[in-house]
């Protein structure tokens, strides 16, 4: 009788992958590649550069199935390399976080002009069409306006349903710290976005 | 409570809390209109974010991450999935299946049961068969050395019994052995010039 995988709970499906069932880690993957990629794409702002990150954070996981503890979530894990991982490359790329109309830091407004990026500009390409109607809603466009650390947590609180707790232990922050981040974003979104609603 | 509230006391009425400290909260936010609109204007906000949606990675996305995971399924699993594999999917099926397997089961059980009821004569007829298999051996062994050695040495083999056939056989195969790598190195000599 066939596994009735799309029904086992993820810790299941782990042990299964861990006895290398190859339909299990697929399931894993199934389950999983869209949040991981919208996670990621919504830090990075980059489909090309989010879908080559998600991969390399689903090859860590599976690659080390055995070193996951079924007394923890595996989301919770598998959350937790896709921010390092996505981390990691935004450290590396120093790709700093800027607002659609330019640095906080700008003193000038000819400094705001260089550090701001068009959502939609003449000559994007199919793709970069798609990402600006993907991330061009004025809450996208707030989101990306915040600080990576902000941005993660208010992403995994908010998509991703994931509690006060789990987020601190997926991100290694303390419970507090990810209370203020999670405060501030939400103060920051409301003040982007309130043009809006006036 | 004589005052607004503070940032944070919004997040815990947005955050669902209860107990004794969100009571006046609730009630404050019930008589300040002010606090009530900045509540709901923090509600509206989650509500657009726990609606925003999750984007989809390219469609070949699952069979690029397998190509690079190393998956290692133990034989006893194979087995398992292969068996799994093979098992019929309706019930009809799986009973016929397990008629079947009972069946072949039975026939070996009654096997096995005749089989260790004639136990002694199991025991006799393998004694003979042994004997045979080690007469035989001897003789090819007698005819070999007889060969190489000449009747003396196939005779002294055949007076020494079995302890004499197995030193005689060790001292061949050395004998090959040595044999086989002098014609190795006279061969190799003229590559090495």
């Amino acid at each position: 009788m066939p596994l009735d995988l799309p029904n086992l709970p993820d810790a299941d499906v782990a042990a299964l992958a861990r006895q290398g069932r190859e339909s299990a880690y697929r399931e894993l993957v199934r389950r999983y590649e869209r949040p991981v990629f919208s996670l990621i794409y919504r830090m990075v702002h980059d489909r090309e550069t989010a879908e080559d990150l998600a991969q390399d954070t689903f090859i860590k996981v599976l690659n080390h199935i055995d070193r996951y503890l079924p007394e923890f979530k595996f989301s919770s894990w598998l959350f937790k390399i896709a921010n390092n991982v996505t981390i990691d490359f935004l450290r590396k790329r120093q790709l700093k976080t800027v607002s659609i109309e330019g640095s906080p830091h700008a003193t000038t407004r000819a400094d705001a002009e260089a550090t701001s990026f068009d959502v939609r500009s003449m000559d994007e390409s199919p793709l970069e069409e798609i990402e600006s109607r993907e991330l061009g809603s004025a809450i996208e466009r707030a989101i990306a306006g915040l600080r990576p650390e902000y941005r993660a947590c208010i992403l995994l609180r908010h998509v991703e349903g994931r509690s006060y707790e789990e987020i601190a232990a997926t991100l290694d922050l303390p419970l507090g710290t990810v209370k203020t981040y999670i405060h501030r974003a939400r103060h920051a979104l409301r003040d982007s976005l309130g043009h809006l609603r006036e | 409570m004589d005052r607004h509230l503070l940032p944070e006391e919004i997040d815990q009425l947005l955050d669902g809390e209860v107990g004794f400290g969100t009571a006046p909260l609730k009630a404050h936010v019930r008589a300040c209109p002010n606090c009530s609109a900045e509540l709901e204007s923090a509600r509206v906000l989650v509500r657009e974010l726990e609606h925003l949606p999750h984007f989809t990675p390219s469609l070949d996305f699952a069979n690029q991450v397998m190509a690079q995971v190393h998956v290692f399924v133990p034989w006893h699993v194979a087995l398992l999935d292969m068996v799994r594999a093979w098992a019929p999917r309706s019930r009809a099926g799986r009973t016929m299946a397990w008629a079947w397997a009972g069946s072949i089961a039975l026939v070996f059980s009654v096997a096995a049961v005749f089989v260790l009821t004639q136990m002694d004569t199991i025991i006799f007829a393998a004694g003979i068969g042994l004997e045979r298999v080690r007469e035989l051996g001897m003789g090819a062994l007698a005819d070999v050395t007889t060969l190489v050695f000449g009747n003396t040495a196939a005779h002294a083999v055949t007076q020494a019994g079995s302890a004499g056939a197995a030193l005689a056989l060790v001292i061949l195969l050395v004998a090959a052995a040595l044999a086989a790598r002098g014609l190795h190195a006279v061969v190799a000599l003229p590559r090495r010039r």
